[in-house]
């Protein structure tokens, strides 16, 4: 993120970023930058919380004003970590058994995707322009036959990760976003489809199938779990 | 919360340290108009784009274009990367995209007025491959008058 400050303040756009890793932000050194402690992937820091968003986005701009860059500027404003509601549990039973497929599975949440759908008023499916029972159908193919290449994949994988969410979020009681994407690992035949994937991926001869299978697949967070599966 | 990496969960933090930034020498911080007076685009590094534009490919240091009325329903993101949050994206593009809060920052006159493009690079990118799309960029925010950039990471 840094480096395009650097870039575009040299062809005469100045520039303010938000920072969300100081220690890289101190290394690259941009034009203007304002640190915040949130979450990674929640730049602004509040979901549907415009006010708190407008605060960040306006102290991002008020950088502006300034030209003693290089500058990093420590937002003051801190989250407190979401609540986590104790006894979290699903509205059905997703747990993996061996009677059940991946395609069930993908059935049996769509119409908990609809309400997502029919309460947000969008879904962030839709990179890989398949439907769910088709990305579905291609994930399974993965393993257990020749490898897609790795971008139909990736993306097919990446429009199932939200689609799981997504429909996650619309359960009676939906839990922390946290809890939920330990849902998904924890207790989904998708979770253990992509860990049973992985050791596929990176031994493909295909270097894009090894960087899918060592960098994009898994989170850092979930790898301790590839030697469990 | 995330605070500095020495305080993050060490598998995080570890991740993090793993990404090579890019040293670069210092650009001046240059000077403008009043930000009342300006006129500013949104730059995400989210690999956000238009469903049906292409998605993002590992080194991918180009850019997709986001119109301003872009309804967020045809928003989606492509970003390689499984190691940040998605679920409030999913939730509420206002927070990693805060188009809503530029228009209403400009409606309220903080701001003077919002570019008719945004745009969204994928932050997995090397510098290298970025800085010429980075360039041509800059030509075409100037003839869309944009006189400051906003750069929101994810």
């Amino acid at each position: 993120m840094g480096a395009l400050g650097h870039f575009l303040e040299r062809q005469g756009i100045p520039t303010a970023s938000i920072s969300l890793v100081r220690e890289h932000t101190e290394t690259i050194r941009p034009p203007r930058a304002l640190w915040v402690t949130f979450e990674l992937g929640r730049p602004l820091g509040i979901p549907d919380d415009p006010d708190f968003q407008r605060r960040v986005l306006r102290a991002t701009a008020e950088l502006l004003e300034r030209t003693d860059g290089p500058l990093i500027a420590d937002y003051p404003e801190e989250i407190a970590e979401e609540a986590d509601f104790t006894g979290w549990a699903c509205p059905i039973n997703l747990a993996p058994q061996a009677t059940d497929t991946l395609a069930a599975e993908i059935d049996r949440l769509a119409t908990w995707h609809d309400q997502s759908v029919a309460r947000t008023g969008r879904t962030t499916i839709g990179v890989s322009g398949l439907d769910m029972p088709a990305a579905g159908a291609l994930l399974s193919t993965a393993l257990t036959g020749n490898l897609p290449p790795a971008q139909a994949l990736k993306e097919a994988i990446d429009d199932l990760r939200a689609y799981y969410l997504e429909a996650a979020s619309a359960f009676p009681d939906p839990g922390t976003a946290k809890k939920r994407k330990a849902w998904l690992w924890d207790e989904t035949l998708f979770g253990k489809a992509l860990l049973d994937l992985q050791p596929r991926l990176a031994a493909s001869a295909d270097p894009q199938h090894r960087i899918l299978g060592n960098l994009t697949l898994i989170p850092a967070t979930e790898r301790h779990r590839l030697a469990k599966s | 919360m995330v605070k500095r990496l020495s305080e993050m969960p060490e598998v995080e933090a570890h991740h993090l340290r793993r990404i090579e930034c890019p040293t670069l020498d210092d650009t001046p911080a240059l000077p403008g108009k009043p930000l009342a007076q300006r006129r500013v685009a949104l730059i995400s590094t989210a690999g956000l784009h238009r469903r049906g534009d292409r998605p993002f490919r590992p080194g991918d240091g180009s850019y997709r274009v986001i119109p301003a009325e872009t309804p967020a329903r045809d928003l989606v993101m492509s970003h390689i990367s499984v190691n940040f949050d998605r679920t409030g994206f999913q939730q509420d593009h206002n927070v990693a995209f805060p188009i809503d809060r530029l228009r209403e920052l400009v409606e309220e006159g903080v701001i003077g007025s919002m570019a008719s493009m945004h745009y969204s690079f994928m932050g997995a990118f090397p510098p290298d491959a970025a800085e010429p799309h980075a360039q041509h960029l800059a030509g075409l925010l100037k003839q869309d008058a944009v006189d400051a950039a906003l750069l929101v990471p994810v």
